[in-house]
């Protein structure tokens, strides 16, 4: 028995060894809390309508399928065409941005990145903020503070303006949430079924450990 | 002849049929039925059936992620993301293989310090460190090559750093690295050779050589935390009196340590399968560009206290030697090493001491690889690289003339 407590407590401490997550801003950006909620399907849904009018103007989602979409969060394949892709899509294309090639190198210079993979590589709260970060200076030109010289405008500008602050916030919020549903679409998946593969392993494991106990009867210490 | 007796004598007679063939009976009892070990192992006996486990899960997990796997520079990030999404299952066998990687040397690290801590190195089991240390090896180079793999900007900027420290290498340097890379920069080229090397040949010497490390360890016997011999006391039959059969003694102990082991292996895979950004690095979530290098350029943890050695010299060169030495010199343990007493269990004060310093520099200098070389903080490093080194210069000196405390006859 002391043997298991140590063994747990070792187990214990190597699991509680400070990790330290790596920020995804630049140095010395303060990221706000997303706060987003993946089991939210309504807020991905939102997300979802979010970045087809004010993202796929110029970026694509390029790892991802409508009906795949349409199938996470509950929308069936004729909602998904509507709602995203103004009917003019079929459910098995991938989400492609709506900007012709090559428009985006005339007009804006670079070429907007793919953001299948924005939320893994940068993070939600990064997503959150970036979005949020758009200021104008006296001259009325705008700048970003997260991502300051960005080629990017303030596509949220319209929300920012005629809704409320908790709408704004919520329409940011929303986007980012989509955004890491897009990143890893069975991320839901891998959790709902963790948990049942540790409470058999856990079965298992006081299986074993009784097997062991009865084998062992006979060594004498 | 009863009924129940029939099938048995069928099995028996299949059986002597094999084995008149096929050694299959000796082999067995040698290495499983009748290979005794010593009864008084411990926690950290775990890791060499966890080495295993984790071993063959790299193989089938690899495998099947081969099947959907595209090594081209066009095609290797999308393929990835095709696994994770697409593919039935992938996104399990592929976070089992990228933790796994990570699992596997958390386990080498503890089997090599349990060796370490209870000088199974030491006469009669030279080979088998020595063997071992080649395994160690054989494994960084395997989990080098496979990072190329998914051809994400942490992938190729790493390979980047690691390939040109050839070049660093007098008068041979630069045309060694273009012959590593099969390019002027880690191209397509280096993808689909890392790819071969990855999936056929270093997985090829890694069991050849895990074989020769077990054979070597059946040869001379399993050490144990008392680090006595238990062959020195035998029964009339001629078994060791304190060592019990692998099968089914430790059979079924070490399925308790795999399955103990695979509760927070399926909690990192479900639930934290980045890490915290150590075992997947969020920049190899955008795909290479050679054009673009990150802020940034880490390898993955396991090589971080190498490369927190070669950082903390200010020559390129010396400190690729320096970095190879920090591991070349593991393999003179055992002549290092000139203590007659295995067990740290009755060990000196001065050799606690030691391989306290020692544990502590390597994971000081594990932590300074992960972060940016700041003026201080490759200070710091040096001053680690300097006690990493000190252990094994200082070790031979120190062991001679060691105070001990008197080893039991028998274990405990």
């Amino acid at each position: 028995m002391k043997k298991i407590i140590w063994i747990l407590s070792f187990s214990a401490t190597l699991l509680a060894m400070p990790f330290t997550t790596q920020a995804a801003g630049g140095p010395g950006i303060e990221l706000e809390p997303a706060h987003n909620n993946l089991r939210d399907a309504d807020s991905l849904q939102r997300g979802a309508v979010l970045f087809s009018n004010y993202c796929m103007a110029c970026h694509s989602a390029k790892y991802i399928r409508y009906n795949r979409i349409a199938r996470d969060i509950g929308w069936s394949d004729e909602q998904v065409i509507q709602q995203m892709a103004y009917g003019l899509n079929k459910v098995v294309d991938e989400v492609q941005t709506r900007m012709l090639p090559g428009v985006a190198m005339d007009v804006l210079g670079t070429e907007p990145p793919d953001l299948s993979l924005m939320a893994r590589l940068k993070g939600t709260d990064y997503i959150y903020t970036f979005l949020r970060a758009y200021h104008q200076d006296e001259n009325g030109n705008w700048d970003n503070t997260v991502l300051k010289g960005t080629s990017m405008p303030n596509v949220l500008e319209g929300i920012q303006r005629h809704a409320s602050a908790e709408d704004y916030a919520q329409a940011a919020r929303d986007i980012a949430n989509f955004l890491e549903y897009v990143g890893e679409p069975a991320k839901m998946d891998r959790m709902d079924l963790g948990w049942k593969v540790i409470a058999f392993l856990l079965v298992l494991l006081l299986l074993t450990y009784v097997l062991k106990k009865e084998y062992w009867r006979d060594i004498k210490h | 002849m009863s009924y129940q007796d029939q099938p048995q004598t069928k099995r028996a007679s299949l059986l002597s049929w094999l084995d008149r063939r096929y050694p299959i009976v000796s082999t067995w009892n040698e290495h499983v039925g009748e290979y005794y070990a010593p009864k008084n192992f411990n926690f950290w006996y775990f890791f060499g059936s966890l080495a295993l486990l984790v071993l063959v899960n790299q193989f089938i997990t690899g495998i099947w992620l081969t099947m959907s796997y595209k090594p081209s520079a066009a095609e290797a990030f999308n393929s990835i993301e095709y696994i994770m999404r697409d593919v039935e299952w992938g996104w399990l066998i592929r976070y089992m293989h990228s933790t796994g990687a990570s699992a596997f040397f958390i386990v080498i690290y503890l089997h090599m310090m349990r060796g370490l801590l209870y000088g199974s190195y030491k006469e009669p089991r030279e080979l088998v460190w020595i063997l071992g240390m080649f395994l160690f090896l054989v494994l960084m180079a395997e989990a080098f090559m496979g990072y190329l793999l998914p051809w994400g900007q942490m992938s190729y900027w790493g390979a980047q750093v690691i390939i040109s420290l050839f070049g660093a290498i007098p008068v041979i340097g630069p045309d060694l690295a273009l012959w590593v890379r099969g390019d002027f920069v880690i191209s397509d080229a280096t993808l689909n050779r890392f790819f071969a090397l990855h999936v056929i040949a270093l997985p090829l010497v890694l069991i050849i050589l895990v074989f020769m490390h077990i054979v070597a360890l059946h040869k001379v016997g399993s050490n144990n935390p008392d680090g006595v011999e238990i062959k020195k006391y035998k029964n009339e039959a001629g078994l060791p009196i304190d060592g019990i059969p692998f099968h089914p003694y430790y059979s079924v102990k070490d399925s308790f340590g795999a399955v103990f082991f695979m509760i927070p292996f399926a909690l990192i895979v479900f639930y934290w399968p980045e890490g915290g950004g150590f075992f997947l690095e969020p920049p190899n979530f955008e795909p290479a560009n050679p054009l673009k290098t990150p802020e940034h350029i880490a390898p993955v943890w396991y090589f971080t206290p190498y490369y927190a050695i070669l950082r903390a010299v200010p020559d390129k060169f010396l400190g690729v030697v320096a970095m190879g030495a920090a591991i070349a010199v593991l393999f003179a343990m055992p002549w290092l090493d000139r203590c007659k007493v295995k067990s740290i269990r009755y060990r000196g004060t001065s050799f606690k001491l030691l391989l306290t310093m020692f544990v502590v520099s390597f994971v000081v200098l594990g932590y300074l690889g992960t972060q940016p070389a700041t003026p201080e903080l490759t200070k710091l490093a040096q001053i680690f690289t300097v006690l990493y080194f000190a252990f094994f210069l200082v070790l031979p000196f120190t062991s001679v003339h060691e105070q001990t405390k008197p080893v039991p006859e028998r274990v405990h």
